[in-house]
This record gives structure tokens, sequence and C-alpha cells, in this order.
């Protein structure tokens, strides 16, 4: 199908600028090239990117789920507030808290799957009124002082030089690959994604399935902010501002479409080593996080334009082609894809 | 009933977002003191004038099927920028600082519009990626120095004080009133012209458009300048109002507009929703806003908590009364039409 | 099945997909292979600083002054870029660069308020890396920065806060502190006796963030410091936060008049907070019967004091802020004074600083740059 070769041309091209990245990082600062700094790369973004593992699936599944940031605060100030209080034994602090953000991830999926909601709209219902119950539960403090363990986990490495956390996304995004692509349920995503009303006529529960993937991310959100909670060694109201940014960015970067029913892990994943990589070394030289910003906006723009221009060029040179060589026999290969989704492009676009 | 049921859908929506706007002043009147009188309203309605133009904008765009994530972006360059060009130019007459900030403005989302329409890149796509080239711009070009009201022509510092009309303390300050009859206008422009007509065909179903010849890049192109546009508006109205600009100006405005505009009736998938909902939607959470602020006893810290849960339940509410109220006045009009009861309500169709 | 019906297997089409494989495979085996070859920060000696550490050092007695021109490389961290009060203390810092004839440090930091803390931890994680000798940070992170900086200092770097400090005292040498935090307390009881006179009145707070550090260090300070019975008429009835965001701040600067129609003053110690209150004050033509003050810039403030919105105000001078953390920092640094209590030192031309104990955290030293500037009618102009 030409919708497959097509991404696969977009994973070539974020292999092509990971590849540009890494010279020019190298050139850039004698810093970089560095196994502590690999890892650091990675851990001081750690928790972002579990979330992104996670969001990818929501998107692919058609939604999409603004309130993770708010989320991350929310369990950790749940996690940071019963610690405070002393009643509860740690553990089932942790556990609780990673209740809460899970409840607020299902939540907010009753909304999207059983009232048929938006979920733009719920989720940025949620963005504002997750991160205020954080606020309510920790007002201005900062609550620290966390148990020894709980620190260690976060801020000392557990094998070699990983973290735990580092070592928990590498798992989860194997893992996550494999159910997105090789299992039924990764499947039934992409069919709802594509179009939930087809779905539901093959019989795909389209409402649970919907209500799985929104509770989920509540989960992997909770268990975030628990993470970086535990990497930063205290918790304030304001923990993970504004990370639903970077993070939905990442996973358009990757090529996953926005309407959902298309995009690959291994295109998110190297989104991730790009976004973390431009960071690492331009900070490493010493370039300001606002040109880092405005380089990923560009990039990010780039990875759709570009390959979008290749396509329409090697499109153009095939009509060329074909003209040259007279009208195809009938029978022969056509133009224009698949009907299902009927586009002439890489992404479903209007106009 | 019956009289009710035959207005339009979109009119159904505005009516019931006025009946949720008027529960929620006679709850809070009772919570706080002096709230139905002129202060208050001169308070909201000063606020909305900013929020108002923007969600306008944003509704032209996601009426095409799009969003356009920049306009906070937008917002703070122009009034950067502009204020710099008043300190340089006092004299400048107030039309043209006027003309030159929406310009600038028309200018940036021009470029959001060439990306969309022609280069084929998902509305998301270049809008999150604008929102970090123009910070990123703006941040570069201010040098770290603050715009400061002192700098800027009477005129312009006065203009938030400037009243057209008043009613005893009820005021109609200049910006509101040119903030209302701005939608009116464009409202009037999108349900009477034939271009406001292709707007919805567009955002509705883009194949159709194009299959039935409608210039749906050209649509498109314009939507976005026109947000642009009125961003730029918004920019020049946000200089006035606070004097003080430095580069975090406009921040997070852009997720205020996409909330007021679905909260005011706009479907997210396009095709519907009218400009007169989306202010009304403003208007209804700018309400509640500065209406938590007030309630005695309301911490700081419960209040985005509460407006989170407000607004979620207004879109609830609104989405639910919508399609319980399309689903009789379809039944009512099949009925009137043929005289016969139409066949049961499954055939219905989604709101 | 191709869309032409036939069942082969079109060119290339496993093709693609098997070189974007292979080729992110190659990447981070690269990585790996790369990381392994290139310099560990764990053999990087941290740069050592070459001149004679021959100076007296602290101790009660003696004062240092430092030597330049030794081997320095710094970053200097802002809360944002991009915001004019931390620029001027960058150019505070260069001052003292080119007097003490080292490099300039970089000037590096968050690009957004929302950013501020994994920005600043980023930042501190990467100059850790680099092995620089200095770190200069006004901390948005409160303790959250803990880690890094303490990382960064492991590495060799010598950390040193200014404006803000790391609360707990971990991680960070000295901080340089612009006003003495309680200080701050009795400085805004005073501006709010001076401006509500001896009948008193009610006022209330419009703070920054609800997590910013100084300003609930100095909130606290003052709640303190109105217990004394001068101040007995003032009654403070409300503290909230307008986050350092125009339309925040001006929005709870009108709701905190509509929430207390007896509000004689509004004090910001926040310099987007006070413009933002002033605005809205002279918008709704309030200047009569609520007064504005707090910490404010001259610049921004001019209008409002010569209309009499705001007739008093305070701050002190960033620029000085910056050149005294850097003095501080360098000095540090090259082991020629020792961060501990009583040490004193020659900052340039702001004369003799000590190192003292920090009265206003459990942990922690400082350096007390020195007393406000209260700006009015007569001075507002020349700040």
């Amino acid at each position: 199908m030409r919708d497959k070769a097509l991404r696969w041309r977009w994973e070539l091209f974020l292999a092509v600028v990971l590849v540009a990245v890494f010279i020019v990082n190298i050139n850039i600062s004698e810093f970089y090239l560095g196994e502590q700094n690999f890892i650091n790369m990675f851990q001081l973004s750690i928790e972002k990117v579990i979330v992104v593992v996670i969001m990818t699936f929501v998107i692919v599944n058609g939604e999409i789920d603004l309130s993770v940031a708010s989320v991350m605060a929310f369990s950790a100030c749940v996690l940071a507030a019963l610690h405070q209080g002393g009643t509860v034994p740690f553990e089932l602090a942790v556990v609780i808290a990673l209740l809460a953000g899970t409840f607020a991830g299902a939540l907010q999926g009753a909304f999207v799957a059983f009232m048929g909601l938006p979920s733009l709209v719920v989720t940025l219902a949620g963005l504002i009124g997750f991160r205020g119950a954080g606020r309510i539960l920790v007002e201005d403090n900062s609550i620290g002082d966390f148990p020894e363990w709980f620190e260690t986990l976060g801020q000392e490495p557990l094998i070699g030089r990983f973290s735990f956390a580092l070592i928990f996304f590498l798992v989860l995004i194997v893992v996550a690959g494999i159910v997105l692509h090789r299992t039924a349920f990764g499947r039934s995503l992409f069919v709802i994604g594509n179009n939930a009303n087809v779905a539901r006529y093959s019989g795909v529960n389209v409402s649970r399935d919907k209500m799985m993937i929104m509770t989920a991310s509540g989960f992997f959100a909770g268990l975030a902010g628990i993470l970086f909670a535990s990497r930063l060694g205290s918790v304030r109201g304001d923990l993970a501002l504004g990370f639903e940014l970077d993070i939905i960015t990442m996973v358009l970067l990757g090529g996953v479409s926005i309407f959902g029913g298309s995009g690959t892990m291994v295109g998110v994943a190297l989104a991730i080593l790009i976004v973390l990589n431009i960071r690492n070394g331009l900070g490493l030289a010493n370039i300001d996080q606002n040109t880092q910003t405005g380089v990923i906006g560009v990039l990010l723009i780039l990875s759709v334009l570009v390959p979008n221009l290749v396509a329409r060029l090697a499109g153009s040179l095939r009509v060329a082609r074909t003209a040259e060589r007279g009208p195809p026999a009938p029978g022969g290969p056509k133009e224009g894809g698949d009907t299902a989704r009927q586009e002439a492009d890489l992404r479903p676009t209007q106009g | 009933m019956s009289g009710l049921l035959s207005l339009r859908p979109e009119r159904l929506r505005e009516l019931s977002l006025f009946a949720v706007m008027a529960v929620a002043v006679f709850i809070f009147s009772l919570l706080i003191d002096n709230y139905i009188g002129g202060s208050f309203f001169n308070r909201v309605t000063t606020s909305v004038a900013i929020t108002a133009v923007l969600a306008a904008g944003q509704t032209l765009v996601i009426l095409t099927r799009n969003i356009d994530l920049s306009v906070g972006s937008i917002v703070g360059v122009t009034a950067y920028v502009t204020g710099e060009y008043l300190h340089n130019h006092p004299d400048l007459a107030p039309v043209l600082a006027v003309g030159y900030a929406v310009a600038i403005g028309a200018g940036l989302g021009l470029l959001n519009g060439v990306l969309v329409a022609y280069a084929k890149v998902p509305a998301i796509i270049v809008t999150l990626g604008t929102l970090a080239i123009y910070r990123t711009w703006l941040i570069n070009h201010s040098d770290s120095r603050t715009i400061t009201s002192d700098g800027l022509p009477d005129w312009v510092v006065e203009l938030p004080n400037s009243t057209i009309v008043s009613f005893g303390d009820f005021d109609i300050r200049t910006v509101v009133a040119g903030s209302i009859a701005l939608i009116v206008v464009l409202q009037l422009m999108l349900g009477g012209l034939k271009w406001g007509r292709w707007v919805y065909a567009v955002g509705s179903n883009p194949d159709a458009a194009r299959q039935a010849a409608l210039p749906v890049r050209r649509v498109i192109l314009g939507v976005f300048v026109a947000s642009g546009a009125l961003a730029g508006l918004a920019g020049f109205l946000f200089l006035s109002r606070f004097g003080t600009i430095t580069v975090n100006a406009g921040n997070g405005l852009e997720l205020q507009s996409v909330a007021a505009a679905v909260v005011g009736g706009v479907n997210i998938f396009g095709g519907a929703g009218t400009l007169v909902g989306a202010f009304l939607g403003a208007v209804l959470i700018n309400l509640l806003d500065q209406s938590l602020l007030r309630v005695p006893g309301l911490s700081e810290f419960w209040r985005d908590a509460v407006l989170g849960t407000l607004i979620i339940t207004a879109v609830a509410v609104d989405f639910l009364l919508g399609k319980r109220l399309g689903r009789l006045s379809t039944s009512a009009r099949g009925r009137r039409a043929t005289g016969v009861p139409p066949p049961g309500q499954g055939a219905s169709s989604d709101a | 099945m191709n869309p032409d019906g036939s069942l082969r297997k079109r060119r290339f089409e496993g093709g693609w997909r098997g070189i974007a494989w292979i080729l992110a495979a190659l990447m981070v085996a690269l990585m790996l292979a790369a990381a392994g070859c290139g310099d560990d920060d764990d053999d990087e000696a941290p740069a050592d600083s070459g001149g004679a550490a021959d100076t007296s050092s602290g101790g009660a007695g003696g004062v240092v002054t430092p030597e330049p021109g030794q081997e320095f490389r710094s970053v200097f961290i802002p809360k944002q870029t991009g915001i004019a009060v931390f620029e001027q203390a960058n150019n505070g810092a260069q001052e003292a660069a080119r007097e003490l004839q080292v490099d300039e440090p970089e000037f590096l930091g968050p690009s957004s308020p929302e950013n501020c803390v994994s920005g600043q931890i980023d930042t501190v994680t990467n100059a850790g890396t680099q092995g620089v000798n200095g770190i200069m940070i006004s901390n948005c992170a409160g303790d959250q920065v803990e880690p890094a900086a303490r990382q960064a200092a492991d590495a060799g770097a010598t950390v040193v806060s200014w404006d803000s400090p790391i609360p707990s005292g971990e991680g960070e040498s000295v901080f340089i502190s612009q006003v003495d935090f309680d200080e701050t307390g009795k400085v805004m009881a005073d501006l709010a006796l001076e401006i509500l006179g001896e009948q008193g009145g009610e006022y209330a707070i419009l703070s920054a963030a609800p997590d910013a550090a100084n300003q609930n260090a100095w909130i606290k300070a003052h709640e303190e410091a109105i217990k004394d019975p001068k101040y007995s008429n003032l009654k403070l009835v409300d503290t909230v936060y307008g986050n350092d965001d125009s339309e925040k701040s001006y929005d709870e600067a009108l709701g905190l008049v509509d929430k207390h129609p007896n509000l004689k003053l509004i004090m910001a110690p926040t310099t987007v907070g006070i413009a933002a209150a002033a605005k809205a004050m002279t918008d709704e033509g309030l200047c009569d019967k609520v007064k504005v003050s707090g910490l404010g810039l001259p610049d921004e403030m001019k209008e409002y004091t010569l209309s009499g919105c705001a007739p008093k105000f305070a701050l002190w001078s960033f620029t000085d802020l910056g050149y005294l953390a850097f003095f501080t920092a360098y000095g540090i640094a090259t082991d020629q004074v020792e961060a501990e209590e009583g040490a004193k030192f020659e900052a340039g031309r702001l004369g003799e600083m000590t190192i003292e104990k920090d009265p206003t955290r459990e942990n922690g030293l400082r350096v007390l740059m020195g007393p406000f500037t209260v700006y009015d009618e007569s001075n507002v102009e020349g700040g």
C-alpha cells in the first residue's frame, strides 16, 4: 500500500535527521560523547518519554490526552499529601497515588467512551481540573523528605548507570511496540482510529477499547508523576507544568497521524532520540533553550513538509514517466491508493 | 415547546449556553455580595474582549477542521512589536496603529495557512511549530527589554477605560462594543456570504468540497490569515490593557481560545458551530473564572479544580441537551413535513 | 494483495522498513560505542585553578582580595531568559568578569515560566557535564534542583545562588542575598504604614507563583513583622497569586478590590504584579481609593508613581546582585575565599563583603548585598 511505503519514508527521514543531529552534536561540543552524558540525556526527561509511549496509543486510537502533565502532578500531589499526613504507610501511599492517576484517566475516559464527548474537550478540562486538584492537596508547599529507598530509586542508578526509570522505559517501549503492532488489540486501535464507525460495525468494542486506553493513559501519567517525585526529591503544585506540549510534539514528530489510525513505535522512538539529542547537544554547546525550542519547532514542520514534497516530486516524476509511456493497460497499477482512506498524500489533510 | 423545536440546532445550542449562564449567575449571586452590579459586569466584559476576539479567529479555523495553536505567540509578537513601534512613532494615527498589529498578525497567519493549505502539513503540526518559532523569534528580538506603558501614547493606555455609553454603573466600553460589533459582522458574513458557506462545507466534508470544485485551499488559507489577523487585533488589545509587555505576553491564550470555542458549541471535527456560540463560550468561561475569584472563602487553590469541573459540566450538559433537543426537533420537523410520525428514533442523526 | 490484484511483493515494500530499522539500530550501537570511547566525565578532572592560592583564607580576620586572571569558566542561570531584571543581573556578572579578567559567564536558562524547573535542572546538569568552575543560579526549582546541583558540585563546580536560594542550603556554597529576607517583610510593612498612615486600614498581598521561594519567604517575614504593635492598625486581609502573569495579576488585583470593599492598598512583592495592579487600578479609576506598592522596577512604575497610584515602592540593584554573585563564585571557586561563616572578601566596587550564617533559613550561608532603595516621585525617574 502506498500509505505504508510513504510512512517508512517518514521513518527514513527521521533516521537521517538523527544521524545529522548526532554529527552536529559531536562537532559542537566535546562533552557530548560520554556514557554519563547519554544516560543524563535520557534521565533528565525520562518521565516525559514514558508518557510519550502511552500517548502514542492514545493518538493512534484517534483521541488525544491534554491532561497528562496535570495527572502527573495530581498523582505526585496525592503521594505528597498522604506522606505529609503521616497516617498512611509510604508504600500504600504510592499505590493510592497510582490509583489516583488511573482514576483520573478513567474518569475522562468515561466521558469520551460512553458519552461520546470529544477527547480534546474533556482532557482540556482535565488539564485545568486535575492540576487544580493537585493544588488543593499541596497548596503552596514543597513537600519532600521521602523515605530513602524512594529517593534512591529516582536519583541513583539501579543497574550499571541505568536508573530504575530508564530501565522501565526501555522495557516499556519494547513491550508497547509489540502490543501496538503485533497484537489484535493493537490492530483494533488502528482500526478504531481510522474510522470508529467501521470498527464498531466490524465487531470491535470501541467504547471498551477507548475506555481502556484513556485509563491506561491516566495510569502511566500517574506512574510518571511518582517517578518524577522520586527523582526531584520533592513535590510542588507546578510539577510537570506544560509538559503536554513537548509530549505531543514528540509523538507527532514520530509520524503518528493526529487523526488516528497510523503511526509506528519505531517512528516515535526515533523522534524521542532526536528531540533528546537536540536538547542535550545544543545545551552542551551552550546554545540557549529558546533556540533549542525554535529548532524543534522547525524540525516538527519539516518532518512532514519534506516527505510531502519528496512524495509530490516522486509522484510528478512518475506521472511524467507514465505520460511518456502512454496510458496503462486496463488492470494495471492504479494511482490513488485504497478506498478506505481516500488520501493522495501521506496524511489526510484538508484542502 | 414546538416553537423551540423549530429552531435550528445551533440556535438551540446558543440558547442552552444562555441557560447555563443564567443558572451560574443566579447561583453566584447568592454567594457573592453585589454580584449583579455594574462593577462586575464591567470586569467580565473588559476581560472577555480579548478572549472573544481570539475565540472568533479560532472558530473560523476549527470550522474548517483545523486548529490554530499559535495564536498565543501571535498575540505576544504583535503586542510587543506594536508597542515598540508606538514607542518610536508616538504620533501614529490610531487606525494605523491597529492596522499595523492586524497586518503583522495576518502575515504570521499567512505562513500558517500556506503550510496547511498548500504544503499539506496538518494544522496541529504547523501551529505547534509556529507556536515555538514565533515565541523564539520574539525572545531573540526583544533583547530582554520590556515595553512599558509610559512609552505608549495616551490613547492606547486609556483605551480600556473609555466608554461609549453608560447605563448607571453598567458601562459599555469601547473595546467591548468593538469586539461585539466585530463578532456580529463576522457572523453575518459567515452566514450570508458564499465564502462563509464554503468554510462550513470544507469543514464538514473536505473531499466533497474539493469534488464540488470549491477553492478549498484558498478557503483554508483565508481562515488562517483571518485567525492571525484577529490574533493581531487581540495583541493590540492586550497591549492597551496591560501596558507592560514582556516576552511572556500571550502565553497560554491558545488553550483559552480553543476552550471558549468548544464550550460555545463549535464542533472540534469541523463543519458546525457559530461565532456567536464561541463568543458565548468565551463569556461563560470568563464569567466562571471571574466569579470564582470573588467567592468569599473559596481558597485560591480550589479555583482551578472547580473551573475544570464547571467546564466539563457545561460541555456535557450542553452536548446532551443539544442532542436531546436536536433529536426532538428533527422528529418534530419530520412530523410536520409529512404529517406522519417518523419511523422511530433509531435513524436520527448523531449530534 | 496489491491494489492491482497481484500478489507479488512490491519492490522495496519491506525495504524501506528494513532500512529504517537498520539505521535506528546502527544509531543506538554507534552511540553506545562512541560513549565507550568518549571521555567519561568521571575521568575529567575539574579545571584546576592555576593561580597561587596564597591569599590569607577568610577566617575571622583577613579580608581577601580575589586575585584576577585565574581560570574560571562559569554559567549564569536566571529564572528566565528574556526578562529585563535578569538581563541586568547578567550585565553585572559580565562587568565583574571583565574586572576580574576572566571569561564572561554563559547566560543560559529556561525560556518560559512553565519550563523553569526542568529547564534549570537541565542547565545545571549540562554545566556539570562540561566541568565548569562556577554555577550562579537564581533558583526557581526549590529543593528540586538539589540533586543536580550536588552532582555538579561533585564534578568540581562551585554553586552559588543569588536572588532566590536553594531552601535547604544543600548543594550550594552560599546564597547572595540582595537584601535580608526578613528585612523585606519589614520594608513591606513600613511601606504599608507610610501609605496607609496612622489610621491604618485593610490591605492585601498580590504575590507571584505560589511556589516562588523568595516571595513566600518575604510574605512569611512580613506576617511576622506586622505583629509588632507599631503596625497594629494594618489589617492584612488576603494573599493572592498572580503567577507573574500580567493577565492573571491584573484580574487578581481587581478581584481583591471587589472582594474587600474597604481595601486601601495592594502590596505586590513582584515586579510583574505591581505593574499589573497599578494598571488595573488606573484603568478602573480606583487610584484614589486603592494604592499600590511593593517591589517594582522604576522604569515600569514611573508613570504610576508620578500619577500617585503607586506613591512608594522599593527594589534593589539587580546589576549589583549579579556583580556580587560573580565575585563570590570566582573567589570560592579559585579557593581564595572560604565558603564558611566569617569569611570576608573585597567584592570590587561593592567593597567588603562577609559570608555569614543565613538567619532566614535553617541551613545555609549568605552574603548580604545591601539595603533597599525606596522609590517615590523624587527619584523614580532617575532609577
